[in-house]
């Protein structure tokens, strides 16, 4: 039956009010770079999952594609293993899996060649006859971004993109980095919308998919007493960490190439820095929210000389140190680096959010490689008292907390009264705790992600104008801090907090980072 | 206390559980004449700092559970300590046999620990004769303060005690599914004068509302939104109030909507010693089949043991939509599903279930 686009404006009557959450129609999910390592550790571990939890359709298969010649029962006993040792449900259930392995298929072959695409035109088409996937496709584009270009030509020339209102749904997921630069990430753009409609593209910051990110838009919308003292009138300045113990584990010869600015500020840092000073959406929908969140970027000044990187902008790279009591190499000695690497590690930076909310509050995002311990956070500290009744120095600001990862919570720093002493003041932790309050266990972010990209909810997934305006922040740093003439960056020894350039950003403010 | 109303309809509030005996983390304080509630603090604190020092308490609500003998609280035990350990509770299980001649009062004490912390704090209150009088203003007094109170209400939708838990409570949960689909009409009017009440039945057809909503939001399909005219829902066994509350749910959802109810066929027999969890078997009175009809479409959604197709057929010979696998019944999963709702009234329930107790007279006995 030919679907029109009038009877969109019928609405479903039994779709208000419900409880359930909505499963995805009939589909299936080709994973491009099948036998690489996202889709082995998360992708189908988070599919196996959704199958656990009853949140996929029964009519449901997943094709994997990658150069390797394998036969697809090696294919299957492979994702079997990686979602036995992946997996946060924990031991596989025989019988969702026989079903779940039963929907598998596995196509080799050149993303260079016209007839692999044709094999997997037809083992999709065979997906449709056997599973009843209805002829609903999800591509994932677990590649490097070299061979985007690519896969979007070989899927328009074989046939498998439908138009946007085609009652079959073709949907693209793309992984980050989504361009290299201001300039690639516009290109990138300009060349899916040639092959796809906005409304078929779904750009994946993981990041997005965590419960505690998205708990963010819950804390600040459904709570009326944040939001009177959430602006420039009550908070002196907002610091957002993002911090690993890791190295490049493996990975060097992408971040050689991307560093600390692509890998980290322009996607994930940039996106806790929207939900966190975003203007309340008009509706929860994917435009209204990414609408306010596009507008945070383009209120962020970007920096025009030198001079202003020079004097907001701390880099850093890690050198030999210890963690946790052992002993870890620095960045010079990690596989696939070069030995006069100039690749920032780390990167501490002062951001000014030109609204009329925001205006003088400085935003001190951090994020760092081989740091003490991973923490993902954003303090949002508050002007202190203006005057203080119980002496000097007594009272410290509030500060409250929201902490993305790990012990995912949030806690609201304030004064309270020492018992016996005579109104000694001292700062106290009112804290919530995720994982005690919740008993559930939260599903992984690739679970929440996948899943939405099924049902077409693009709420957690950028849009163009928004990757492009980050990447405008992020050229405007990285076509200085890039150029010869631009200093290495500072060294700081491996399980320290960066480098000491970085307290100074803070410390000529009168502030300091926070110790975590 | 009243007593407890079991006509083939399964034992209430249920909600997947199994029996559980014996736990001997537990630790039991008799009385002779009324409860001496300093006594009971002193226990659940010796629970708690069994094994050492005390973890942290962690606990978001109140969850009262009133039950009439003790079988009804070993049955729904293990449910009632999952759905409390995943929205950490302090557990106050009354349990009041009066028929029983002989006067008792009973406390046993427990605490479940995840995560480093105590996220389940359990207080069972037994009573026997005529101390069950005892048993209201105990429990009272032993609430956590500021915290919603959630009754798991395990007797009939009426009668004094369940009065006096509409009054005291922020939300209670019953188990229409549990008895015969009659007192729906008692749940109604209870609905209609604001009672927050929640109910399993209710949460049991989810999938089933899921699923029709999904089924017209398919683009091919969507013409059809706007043109249905009768809903036939297919009970197993005997009508039951989940059948009735999904046809209650399809009347207020779409006007002018002729409706159809019937029983056929047997519950599915009881699920015993599968090693991992399945969606629960079809029990008596439960959906096993919907028809919506929209000409010249018909959509038929239909269980077959775990999973639900939605078929759809029209000018052509037919094909099958969607089909979603039921979830897997654990423990109190339907319990923790209604404890997502702490306050207030589920609007939807509300009307779902007013309009169900209009259709009651058309129930075939």
């Amino acid at each position: 039956m030919p679907y029109t686009s009038e009877h969109d404006e019928i609405p479903n009557p039994l779709r208000a009010g419900l409880r359930a959450e909505s499963i995805p129609e009939p589909c299936a999910v080709v994973i491009f770079g099948a036998t690489g390592d996202l889709a082995h550790r998360k992708l189908v571990p988070a599919l196996y999952n959704l199958a656990v939890t009853g949140h996929l359709p029964a009519a449901f298969g997943i094709v994997g594609m990658a150069k390797s010649e394998l036969a697809q029962h090696d294919f299957v006993r492979g994702m079997r293993e990686s979602v036995g040792k992946f997996s946060r449900t924990k031991p596989i259930d025989a019988e969702i899996w026989a079903d779940f392995a039963n929907g598998m298929r596995y196509v080799s072959g050149s993303f260079d060649d016209p007839n692999a695409f044709a094999r997997l035109r037809a083992a999709l088409e065979e997906l449709d006859k056997s599973r009843g996937t209805r002829g609903n496709r999800l591509f994932y584009f677990a590649t490097p971004p070299s061979a985007f270009p690519t896969l979007l030509k070989q899927l328009k020339g074989a046939g498998l993109i439908n138009p946007p209102n085609d009652s079959r749904f073709t949907r693209v997921v793309i992984e980050k980095p989504f361009g290299h630069d201001l300039a690639s990430g516009r290109a990138l753009n300009r060349l899916v919308l040639e092959t796809c409609d906005e409304r078929q593209v779904f750009r994946i910051d993981h990041y997005l998919g965590k419960e505690t990110v998205q708990n963010l838009l819950v804390f600040r919308f459904a709570n009326s007493i944040f939001e009177p003292i959430w602006n420039r009138r009550f908070v002196d300045h907002v610091q957002i960490t993002a911090c690993e113990d890791l190295g490049v584990e493996g990975r060097a010869r992408y971040y050689e190439e991307a560093g600390i600015l692509r890998d980290m500020i322009q996607n994930h840092v940039l996106q806790l820095l929207c939900l966190t000073s975003m203007e309340p959406p008009v509706a929860f929908d994917a435009d209204a929210v990414r609408e306010e969140k596009t507008k945070v970027l383009r209120a962020v000044e970007a920096f025009e000389t030198p001079e202003q990187v020079a004097r907001n902008v701390v880099l850093g790279q890690y050198t030999a140190g210890s963690i946790g009591g052992k002993d870890v190499p620095g960045y010079h000695e990690e596989k696939d680096v070069a030995p006069d690497s100039r690749t920032p590690t780390f990167v501490g930076l002062r951001l000014s959010v030109r609204s009329w909310r925001w205006d003088g509050v400085p935003f001190y995002l951090r994020s760092g490689k081989r740091m003490p311990k991973r923490a993902t956070e954003i303090a949002v500290h508050f002007q202190p008292l203006p005057h203080s009744l119980f002496g000097e120095g007594a009272t410290q600001p509030n500060e409250l907390v929201i902490r993305v990862q790990p012990e995912e919570g949030i806690a609201l720093r304030f004064s309270a009264k020492v018992p016996g002493e005579r109104y000694r003041p001292r700062t106290v932790s009112m804290d919530f705790r995720y994982g005690s309050t919740f008993g559930a266990v939260a599903p992984e972010a690739y679970e929440r992600l996948l899943l939405d990209a099924m049902r077409g909810d693009q709420t957690l997934f950028t849009r163009r104008d928004e990757v492009e305006a980050a990447w405008k922040i992020a050229d405007s740093i990285l076509k200085v801090t890039e150029s010869p003439e631009s200093p290495p960056p500072n060294p700081y020894r491996a399980g320290t907090w960066g480098p000491p350039e970085a307290d100074q950003l803070l410390a000529q403010d009168g502030r300091a980072w926070r110790r975590l | 206390m009243e007593a407890v109303v079991s006509e083939n309809f399964g034992e209430p509030i249920s909600a997947g559980a199994a029996p559980r005996t014996g736990d001997s983390g537990e630790l039991v304080l008799r009385f002779d004449s009324g409860f001496d509630l300093g006594r009971i603090e002193r226990l659940l604190q010796e629970t708690r700092e069994r094994g050492g020092r005390a973890p942290e308490s962690v606990c978001t609500l109140n969850l009262i559970a009133v039950y009439f003998n003790e079988q009804q609280y070993e049955k729904a035990r293990a449910a009632l300590e999952m759905a409390g350990t995943i929205h950490p509770s302090r557990l106050i299980v009354m349990i009041g046999d009066a028929p029983v001649e002989q006067e008792s009062l009973t406390v046993r004490a427990s605490v479940v620990r995840s995560g480093g912390a105590i996220t389940l704090e359990r207080l069972v209150l037994s009573a026997t004769g005529r101390a069950v009088r005892h048993l209201e203003s105990a429990m009272t007094n032993l609430l956590r303060p500021d915290l919603p109170r959630v009754v798991v209400f395990g007797g009939r939708p009426h009668g004094d005690l369940m009065k006096r838990a509409v009054e005291m409570a922020d939300r209670i949960v019953i188990d229409s599914g549990a008895r015969p689909p009659g007192y729906l009409a008692e749940t109604a009017s209870l609905l209609a004068k604001g009672a927050p009440i929640g109910d399993l039945a209710w949460a049991r057809i989810f999938p089933w509302q899921a699923l029709a909503a999904d089924t017209l939001d398919l683009p091919n399909l969507r013409e059809h939104r706007g043109n249905i005219r009768k809903a036939r829902v297919v009970c197993a066994g005997a009508v039951g109030a989940e059948g009735l509350l999904l046809l209650g749910w399809l009347q207020s959802r779409i006007k002018r909507l002729e409706i159809q109810i019937q029983a056929e066929g047997e519950p599915e027999p009881e699920d015993t010693g599968t090693a991992t969890p399945r969606a629960a078997p079809m029990g008596l009175g439960q959906v096993k089949l919907l028809e919506l009809t929209a000409p010249p479409a018909t959509f038929t959604l239909r269980r077959d043991k775990g999973i639900l197709y939605a078929d759809v057929k029209g000018d052509d010979d037919g094909y099958c939509a969607n089909r979603v696998r039921l979830p897997a019944d654990t423990p109190g999963r339907l319990l923790a599903l209604e404890l997502n709702l702490l306050y207030g009234v589920d609007e939807l329930y509300a009307q779902a279930a007013q309009a169900a107790a209009r259709l009651l007279p058309q129930v075939p006995r």
